[in-house]
């Protein structure tokens, strides 16, 4: 056996997500599906956290997994599934971004995550708060932040929300991205200072003694 | 206004990398140090820090309870396309595998009555033997082919040379 078939098997081994990957390629039926039950609400929630819109979100993610369907017998493991599949998300998400910028869309206010309004989830993380007003101070609150996220290049938003939500560690965004490590570590040291710029009036509240030599 | 960054870009990206758990050795103990004396650095540090916690009031995003269906319905003419391209290819090898099969059978049918059937020797054949076919008498009684090189030489048959 060559060493990269070697390597594979290994891996194939260690990540339960392969060997189901693998059964996807050889067309077992079902596979597919307990692949999509798998990865969707990651798939989703990465895509809204960079697209803003939630049906656009669930379109990309469709997306996703239909490319995904059609390279599976081109399929060959040679790292973490995750990253063959964030690898696809961000090929597909940079594109909608860029197309977008090209041909404006009007956003919809987040509130309107769906054609029937916030949905449970998105409304029990508005709720968790007390009281009404601490309830529109969350809801405020997560607008500037998903604003300030928006403020982002595209590059750079990819690059938080796989760092943030996927738990992804340089290397990992790096390959996902097809960049350096270096370059990463500059994406990421510049997104968070635009997102600081950006979120300074919130970074201390209620009352909050600032730091000495802070702005 | 806000006021300069007390840290040069390279720092900053080594002050980030470090948030991350990403910076090790000697660079993360030069930062240790560095936070340990600037307050400056360290109030840029701490507002980095909860810059990045406010990203989990985020609210993380559900799909929709009929994502997987709406998924696999797309799916659908996918399958079939591939399907419809799978039976193509097998109508088309098929379709080869015939035509292979026809010219090989001509060709052994070719070969096989060539071997069973002797031709019959063609008119232009008859005639650049003609002389062999001539003089096939005469040369029913040489009995081998040196003696029929041997007749060739002129000391046999060769002209006689008169001596006047």
């Amino acid at each position: 056996m060559s060493a990269t078939g070697k390597s594979s098997t290994q891996l194939a081994l260690r990540d339960p997500d392969i060997r189901l990957m693998l059964r996807v390629r050889d067309d077992d039926a079902g596979a597919f599906e307990e692949l999509v039950e798998l990865y969707q609400q990651r798939l989703v929630a990465l895509m809204h956290h960079l697209v803003g819109n939630a049906e656009e979100a669930e379109d990309l993610a469709q997306e996703v997994f239909l490319r995904v369907y059609r390279s599976r017998k081109q399929y060959r493991p040679r790292s973490k599934f995750s990253t063959w599949l964030f690898t696809i998300a961000n090929n597909l998400a940079l594109n909608a971004l860029r197309s977008r910028q090209r041909k404006p869309m009007l956003s919809l206010p987040a509130q309107d995550s769906g054609p029937l309004g916030p949905r449970p989830a998105e409304q029990l993380v508005r709720d968790r708060g007390s009281g009404p007003m601490r309830r529109l101070e969350r809801q405020e609150l997560a607008e500037r932040i998903r604003q300030a996220l928006e403020g982002l290049n595209e590059r750079q938003r990819m690059a938080v929300v796989l760092n943030k939500f996927e738990d992804m560690n340089y290397a990992e965004i790096a390959e996902v991205m097809g960049l350096t490590t270096k370059a990463v570590k500059s994406l990421l040291s510049r997104a968070r200072e635009n997102l600081r710029a950006a979120l300074s009036s919130y970074i201390y509240m209620d009352g909050e003694r600032v730091p000495e030599g802070s702005d | 206004m806000a006021k300069a960054s007390p840290l040069s870009e390279q720092e900053r990206a080594d002050l980030v990398a470090y948030l991350d758990g990403e910076l090790t050795g000697e660079a993360a103990r030069a930062l240790e140090a560095k936070l340990s004396l600037d307050p400056a650095a360290r109030a840029e540090a701490d507002a980095l820090r909860r810059t990045w916690e406010l990203l989990d009031f985020l609210p993380q995003p559900q799909p929709s309870l009929r994502f997987t269906h709406h998924t696999l319905q797309r799916l659908a003419p996918l399958q079939a396309d591939e399907q419809r391209r799978r039976q193509r290819w097998c109508i088309r090898c098929l379709g080869l595998g015939w035509v292979a099969a026809l010219l090989f059978s001509a060709w052994v049918g070719y070969v096989g009555y060539n071997w069973l059937v002797p031709r019959e020797p063609g008119e232009r054949e008859l005639l650049q033997d003609l002389r062999i076919i001539e003089n096939k008498r005469l040369y029913d009684h040489i009995e081998d082919l040196d003696f029929w090189r041997a007749l060739d030489a002129p000391d046999l048959f060769g002209e006689e040379t008169s001596n006047s």
